[in-house]
């Protein structure tokens, strides 16, 4: 680009030059044929002179600078001059034309050049654009259809057909993957709720075994406590059962029910039915305005379990306060002196205290309610209270 | 009242058909999807007790026969060990009456069969005679030779529960989970239960009815002789 602005600039000024010397010529030799004819000698400065001077010189060109009034400024002139011997007498014609100025023919292609780059480089981004947007849109469908896919989903995945062979590639691979992860998922959730359901049998004839035994045998007490004592680990292993199926349920987003829940009904309604069943104070305070957006049934699984731990945490004589503000729901609890493990309480399984009659998913449930909707939960001891916060 | 039993699990089906006949009901039994489905095409029922899960088929396909093509006099009670939220909303959306999941205690199962009879057959405005103790079901007012007795809310549904199972040993566990529910999944201490029972015990004895017995040191008995 550069090389051939410069060529051109020097290719168009010859050319220019030579042509404004050819035309000097041709007026040289028309003022002499003028003054031959036996005109006057004549001038019109800047342009032409004629004088009549004592010898004969050869003719030669040069460039000369002319103040140039009309302009106000020096301008560039190129000049001929010719003698010539007319009727014995020697006359010197002068012809001066104006040269372009060199400055202004490369200031002419520079501006040329810049616009025709502007101009090709508009039109090509735009040609380009145009291009691509035709070519990946394809690649945009599949990308679209990856971001909103759910495991959950009923459908199978629908890519467009795509005339290029990569993309329609890609969308072949993606459609077995997608495809694939589908199946896997509702093999595993069939298979959670076969084990459920394969569980849960078995566990209602032991139930009613037991039912039939303590209604049909004159008992003693000690076998009477020994069934009691069974039916009570059925409903253990049952609960557990259904522990890890609410977890695994909540881990595959099976509850995509969202509605506006007004949580402080929910506590309320927990509160009037554990109060029946627990002997321990359980204060309620705060905004009952707070308003959460999550599936009915985990916000009331959300509210029992902290509930109910809290109570069974209590210190003999101790009770429970629960509080609401506008994004907040805490639950305290008196206790002697802080969880050892604090970092493991929300962890399957884990127990404090040997107590046997607790499954261990309580709060694993809890916090893994709150990881599905980003809700923060934590556990602090302050001032003698176990405090489980969360923050919404 | 005449109940049908569509379970596929032997133990279970004989079961309940023991505790239910022992009630004085008439019991057929159903092993099957297809039997289940040709007995409810052909007779009249008053109470289906319908697994889900049946060998060869859904109970819910035979729940939806039976609404199809009977009045809606058949009371339904779907048992399912299925605990899924989904499971037992379309049980009730096709018109089930109750839904019950395993593992369940019979005193329950009968329990709640009777409290479907009451509201189906009988239009809700039937009276619970047990000897001299009349319970109106749709007033909810106990009276006890003619003499009003007040209780409250949960004594009045342990007085029904003790009146549905008479003469069966009833353990805490299973009291305080038919008062409380899915609450009742989170306690492992039913002691409290004594208070209500004692309080409940404590107004009949009053007005001379003496049925609420201790059974085996822990467990409760509506003795009516």
């Amino acid at each position: 680009m550069l090389l051939s602005t410069v060529i051109l600039y020097f290719y168009i000024r010859s050319i220019l030059q030579e042509e404004i010397e050819q035309d000097l010529y041709s007026r040289a030799s028309r003022i002499e044929s003028v003054i031959e004819m036996g005109a006057d000698p004549f001038s019109l400065p800047p342009v032409v002179e004629i004088e009549q001077v004592s010898s004969k010189l050869p003719a030669f060109v040069k460039d000369t600078l002319i103040f140039d009034p009309s302009q106000d400024e020096m301008e560039l002139f190129r000049e001929l001059t010719t003698f010539k011997n007319v009727q014995g007498n020697f006359y010197r014609i002068t012809v001066r034309d104006l040269v372009v100025e060199s400055d202004d023919i490369l200031i002419a292609f520079i501006v040329s050049y810049v616009f025709i780059l502007i101009i090709v480089f508009v039109v090509l981004f735009y040609l380009n654009k145009v291009e691509n947007s035709n070519i990946w849109q394809p690649f945009f469908h599949t990308l679209y259809q990856l971001k909103h896919f759910s495991v959950a989903s009923k459908q199978p995945l629908i890519f467009k057909d795509s005339e290029i062979k990569e993309f329609s590639e890609l969308n072949t691979q993606m459609k077995v993957l997608t495809d694939k992860v589908r199946k896997d998922y509702n093999n595993l959730k069939q298979f959670t709720e076969d084990v459920s359901h394969e569980l849960q049998t078995p566990l209602s004839v032991m139930q009613v075994k037991i039912e039939n035994m303590v209604n049909d045998g004159p008992l003693n007490d000690e076998q009477y406590r020994q069934l009691i004592s069974l039916n009570n680990d059925i409903k253990r292993i049952s609960q557990l059962n259904k522990g890890l199926a609410l977890l695994t349920k909540i881990e595959n987003n099976q509850f995509a029910n969202l509605q506006k829940i007004e949580l402080a009904l929910i506590i309320t309604r927990s509160i009037a039915n554990f109060g029946e069943i627990f002997s321990k104070e359980i204060y309620f305070s705060g905004d009952r305005k707070l308003v959460v957006t999550m599936d009915y049934h985990l916000a009331e699984i959300l509210c029992n379990n902290l509930i109910v731990n809290a109570i069974k945490h209590t210190s003999s004589n101790g009770h429970v306060e629960i509080n609401i503000t506008s994004n907040s729901f805490s639950v305290k609890n008196t206790g002697d002196h802080p969880i050892m493990d604090a970092d493991k309480i929300f962890e399957r399984f884990y127990k404090e205290s040997q107590s046997a009659n607790s499954t261990g998913l309580g709060l694993a449930i809890v916090k893994k309610i709150c990881e599905l909707y980003g809700f923060e939960i934590i556990y602090t001891f302050e001032k003698g209270f176990h405090v489980f916060k969360i923050s919404f | 009242m005449k109940v049908l039993i569509a379970e596929d699990e032997v133990v279970l089906r004989e079961s309940i058909e023991a505790y239910l006949t022992k009630e004085g009901n008439v019991c057929e039994v159903a092993a099957d999807f297809r039997e289940a489905s040709y007995k409810t095409s052909l007779y009249a029922y008053d109470v289906v007790v319908l697994d889900v899960n049946l060998l060869t088929g859904s109970g819910l396909d035979v729940l939806k026969e039976i609404k199809c093509t009977k009045s809606d006099t058949t009371g339904i009670i779907i048992i399912s060990a299925n605990n899924s939220l989904e499971d037992k909303l379309e049980g009730l959306d096709l018109g089930a009456d109750d839904y019950l999941t395993k593992p369940f205690h019979l005193a329950e199962l009968n329990s709640r069969i009777n409290a479907i009879y009451r509201r189906k057959k009988l239009s809700g405005g039937n009276l619970v005679i047990c000897n001299e103790i009349i319970i109106d079901t749709s007033s909810q007012v106990v009276t006890v030779e003619k003499q009003e007795i007040k209780l409250t809310k949960k004594e009045y549904d342990l007085l029904l529960f003790f009146i549905s199972n008479k003469n069966r040993v009833l353990s805490k566990g299973i009291i305080a989970e038919h008062l409380w529910g899915d609450h009742s999944d989170l306690i492992d201490n039913f002691d409290f239960i004594y208070v209500h029972i004692n309080n409940l015990r404590k107004k009949l004895t009053k007005v001379g009815a003496k049925y609420i017995k201790t059974a085996y040191g822990s467990g409760y008995k509506f003795v009516v002789e």
